[in-house]
């Protein structure tokens, strides 16, 4: 028996104060006086015995009293020896891209089976899958034909296992669980699998993990295709700069040797290539399709040459010939600046996958908005009510717009589409020109991976003239160095509104001259014209995100538009109330998804498996056994602390606090009736 | 309306003088003055006067018609003479009221004076002893003398021990005349020893009477849990049961109160058992109307 809290133990001194009332005070007896004793006779009667034996009992009830108590605050413990069977078996079995390997994921299933065979009938598992994300198949049970079916029905994934992803799952699973844990893991303990921070796969004290390396701790050999860098949208293919692809070809614990590479487009080889590829190096290699018909065109990049993993020689990704879409650009008649600026970035942006399609305010009373990929509002807030309804509406389907606030203006409180009016304009004149102080480099429009330290090249953009306006409910995403918002977005329906509260010509700022204005343009285009989220091709596990809100889909479901998705095998995962509800969907298996989304546009995705899956090196045995005996070291601390792995804690608060309890109202009980009999008279 | 006067009310009167004339006086009037009653109311004889004596005694139409001096003479006058035995020892200090038995016991005695005293003219004394005789005053017809002995027993606070040998010897020695003797005490004693000790009065003549006064928990106690109890006068303490007590002890004293009866009568003693939630007036009326019966 210990204590979790023995400091707790110092109010034992606390029994001296029933002593005292007890022992060393003593009580008092009240006698009656009588006028003579002639009639009377001494009797000692048991009941007499029985009072002094009852403040006996009273005293040591409080003694038992404060005991207890002090001892529920002690926390005291119990360690009784565990037995292997009741040390929770916990049984991983590695189930991501790189186990296709050889037979590795078959290998590592008869183990993981054969362990379990030998497993005491009565001692209780539980079965983890790892791919791409932790699946918990079982809840712990000794049902060996239960363990045994969730160990059958694990096959092979597509995604990349991740061991920090399945320590955080095992610590959650122990801090949920008082038995012990022994984990055995299958797998073939792949180097790309190991966070970089050991730290993350650190595994608490009473878990013991046992690893079972099917990779027999060697390198294999492996080729793949790394990655590919194809333009998601063609309107001409015979532009090289518009259809170049680049594919780059890896070799993993490889000597130098030649690879076929070849170039499939919708089932048909298209052009091949031979490379040399170095040791343990890499090559890019670059087709130019010129044959791609109109609309989704399935693309493969293959090694012709077989190797251990040959799931990995395939990179897909998809390639659409479209027609140039047309951007309209709604402008004051006054102004010829912005669309100049503003066709100029995009031209040289998108290589002509965007026609911009200038337009007076005046005029746009019957131009149907929904026939153009996004529309640009520019300084033009005060537009025909046909128009401007229609524009509501083309929003509210998913349509995206972009509105620029300029000098005119101002003259206008009412913002089109923009639910608040427009506030006290910021003129800061030439010499006082702000800066832009913040820039969310997440937000799609303003996207940097590595932004420079100007800020993103945003830092040396000066803003004459800015427009204040109600920034309530909407993303700001860049902001001027005195806190006025300079770009904002607004969710309105199944479309987006941007809104930029300074101009697209240089009267107003000077970003029209800077080379982050085409970078802008480009992200903005793609962003509102529905092409940013969807690339051609993705990662095995990624998400694509299939409606923009699932707001009010609960209280009118049937409001909601449906999305359709056809996985690789053309078959629907999702079921018809998903198909309504779902806002993202994610991408498990490598092959081309077909995608129906709910504002109506199509997409079909490749999808692939993840890079770091190719890399087949295992860690390094002095890792593994790091891992392992790390775990181990932690349990040796926790021994002093806590309890040997032999032993598990029985912590006795509960008993301890519920006989004080007991003990509390018997005292009462025996107090008050030994106070009645102080009160009573002869 | 109480006809009786309860020995609550008494006690909150804290004048004995006060609280013997009420007593005397509604008994009296309850009585509608009857004048059968008194120690001393039958007339005897008339005497010649001689030089000295007292002149609210002669009879004054008698000297009219005779022109001679005669004195009106009772039969009391010649043999009544009250002397009250008071015990003052701590056990009369008892109370389970808010009357004691010694307040009781100074009530009684109180109106028995105002009676003889104030009413019938007979002389009155007092001895109020406990294990010595505390205090002593001669019986008197003298002027004031109702004032003493209601001063005398003011100052009776109960203390010490019960000693009867004592008064007794004390009372022989003083007494030359013979009288009533009322001794008022709880006669926590061998009955056989109380009566041994008082016949010897009854045979220099004097009517004794024992007064014996308890308080009603000293007859039928009550106790509810065992207890300690100490005796008043000698500060022993006993642990007694409660089965005991409701039980043997009242059987006891029961017997006691029965013997000490019996040897009194037997020895020719009155005996009057009081309690002390006795109305006082209903108590002299009693004792009175026996003593009547008796002469």
């Amino acid at each position: 028996m210990g204590f979790l809290s023995p400091w707790f133990l110092v109010g034992l001194f606390g029994v001296g104060v029933p002593v005292f009332i007890h022992l060393l005070r003593k009580h008092v007896t009240i006698p009656h006086p009588v006028s003579s004793l002639m009639f009377f006779e001494r009797g000692i009667q048991s009941s007499t015995r029985h009072r002094r034996l009852r403040y006996l009992l009273l005293f040591t009830l409080r003694l038992l009293l404060v005991t207890l108590i002090v001892l529920a605050f002690a926390n005291p413990f119990l360690r009784r020896p565990v037995n292997a069977n009741q040390i929770l078996l916990v049984i991983a079995l590695d189930s991501s891209f790189s186990m296709r390997a050889e037979n590795r994921f078959a290998e590592a299933k008869r183990q993981a089976l054969q362990l379990l065979s030998s497993k005491p009938r009565s001692r209780r598992a539980q079965i983890v899958s790892l791919g791409g994300h932790i699946q918990l198949l079982t809840e712990a049970t000794a049902d060996p034909n239960q363990l045994r079916a969730a160990l059958d029905g694990i096959t092979s994934g597509d995604g990349h296992a991740n061991f920090s992803d399945l320590a955080r799952s095992i610590r959650t699973l122990s801090e949920s669980r008082s038995e012990p844990i022994e984990i055995h893991l299958f797998s073939d303990m792949q180097r790309t699998a190991m966070p970089g921070n050991f730290t993350e796969v650190a595994l608490p004290a009473p878990v013991n993990l046992i690893l079972h390396d099917i990779s027999k701790k060697r390198a294999v050999a492996n080729w793949a295709i790394e990655s590919v860098s194809a333009p998601r949208d063609v309107t001409d293919p015979k532009d090289p700069a518009q259809s170049k692809v680049k594919a780059v070809v890896a070799g993993f614990a490889t000597t130098e040797t030649e690879k076929t590479i070849s170039l499939i487009v919708s089932g048909k080889q298209v052009a091949a290539r031979t490379i040399k590829v170095p040791p343990n190096g890499r090559t890019v290699v670059e087709f130019a399709p010129h044959e791609l018909n109109y609309g989704f065109n399935r693309c493969e990049i293959q090694i012709e040459q077989n190797d251990p993993l040959p799931e990995d020689n395939v990179a897909r990704f998809v390639i659409r010939r479209v027609d140039p879409q047309r951007v309209l650009f709604i402008h004051n008649a006054s102004d010829q600046r912005s669309p100049t600026y503003f066709g100029t970035a995009l031209n040289a942006a998108t290589h002509g996958a965007f026609i911009l399609q200038p337009m007076v305010a005046e005029q746009a009373t019957n131009i149907d908005p929904a026939r153009f990929a996004f529309t640009v509002l520019s300084d033009a807030t005060a537009l025909p009510t046909i128009f401007e309804h229609a524009l509501e509406q083309y929003v509210m389907n998913g349509g995206s717009v972009l509105i620029s606030l300029g000098l005119d203006a101002e003259r206008q409180s009412h913002i089109p589409l923009w639910q608040g009016s427009l506030q006290r304009p910021h003129n800061f004149g030439v010499s006082n020109a702000a800066t832009i102080g913040q820039v969310d480099f997440t937000f799609p429009a303003l996207e940097q991976n590595h932004p420079s330290r100007d800020n993103g090249g945003w830092g040396t953009t000066k803003v004459i003239y800015a427009a204040s306006v109600e920034a309530s409910g909407a993303r700001v995403a860049a902001k001027l160095n005195d806190g006025t918002p300079l770009l904002l977005e607004k969710q309105i329906g199944e479309g987006h509104v941007l809104l930029f509260t300074s101009g697209l010509d240089n009267f107003t700022n000077d970003l029209p001259l800077s080379p982050v204005f085409v970078v802008f343009v480009d992200k903005t285009a793609r962003y509102l014209s529905g092409n940013e989220h969807v690339q051609g091709s993705q990662v095995v596990d990624s998400f694509v995100q299939l409606r923009s809100s699932t707001e009010g889909l609960k209280e009118n479901p049937k409001k909601a538009n449906a999305v359709e998705v056809l996985d690789p095998d053309g078959h629907r995962p999702l079921s018809l109330s998903d198909a309504r509800s779902s806002q993202t969907f994610r991408l498990a298996r490598t092959g081309f998804y077909q995608i129906h989304f709910a504002n109506g546009r199509e997409a079909v995705i490749g999808v692939n498996p993840d890079p770091k899956e190719s890399d087949l090196t295992p860690i390094s045995p002095e890792m593994q056994s790091l891992w392992m005996a790390g775990n181990k070291d932690q349990r040796k601390v926790a021994e002093h602390v806590t309890a040997d792995k032999k032993y598990r804690t029985l912590s006795l608060w509960w008993y301890a606090m519920l006989l004080a309890f007991v003990v509390a109202v018997a005292e009462r009980i025996l107090s008050s009736r030994h106070l009645e009999t102080q009160r009573e008279a002869i | 309306m109480q006809r009786f006067l309860s020995p609550e009310v008494l006690a909150s009167i804290s004048s004995l003088d006060l609280v013997a004339k009420t007593v005397v006086d509604g008994f009296i009037a309850g009585m509608h003055r009857s004048p059968d009653f008194g120690f001393s109311q039958e007339f005897a004889e008339y005497r010649a006067y001689t030089q000295g004596e007292d002149l609210r005694h002669v009879d004054w139409n008698l000297f009219a018609r005779t022109e001679r001096c005669y004195l009106k003479r009772y039969k009391g006058e010649t043999n009544s003479q009250l002397m009250i035995l008071l015990d003052a020892s701590n056990s009369m200090q008892y109370s389970s009221r808010r009357t004691s038995k010694a307040d009781y016991a100074r009530y009684l005695a109180a109106s028995l004076f105002y009676l003889a005293i104030g009413n019938q003219r007979d002389a009155a004394g007092l001895i109020v002893f406990d294990e010595e005789v505390r205090n002593y005053i001669q019986p008197s017809t003298r002027q004031g003398q109702l004032v003493r002995l209601l001063a005398a027993l003011d100052t009776a606070e109960p203390r010490a021990q019960t000693n009867f040998s004592k008064p007794l010897t004390h009372f022989h020695s003083m007494s030359r005349r013979r009288g009533i003797a009322i001794v008022i005490s709880d006669f926590y004693e061998r009955p056989e020893t109380i009566a041994h000790s008082f016949e010897s009065l009854r045979f220099k003549g004097n009517d004794v009477v024992l007064f014996h006064v308890l308080d009603p928990q000293e007859i039928k106690p009550e106790l509810k849990h065992p207890a300690i109890l100490v005796d008043m006068e000698s500060g022993q303490k006993i642990e007694v049961t409660p089965e005991y007590v409701n039980t043997t002890y009242r059987t006891k004293i029961q017997d006691h109160i029965t013997e000490l009866r019996t040897r009194a009568q037997a020895a020719g003693l009155e005996y009057q058992l009081i309690h002390t939630d006795q109305p006082l007036d209903s108590v002299l009326h009693e004792y009175l109307s026996l003593r009547k019966a008796n002469l």
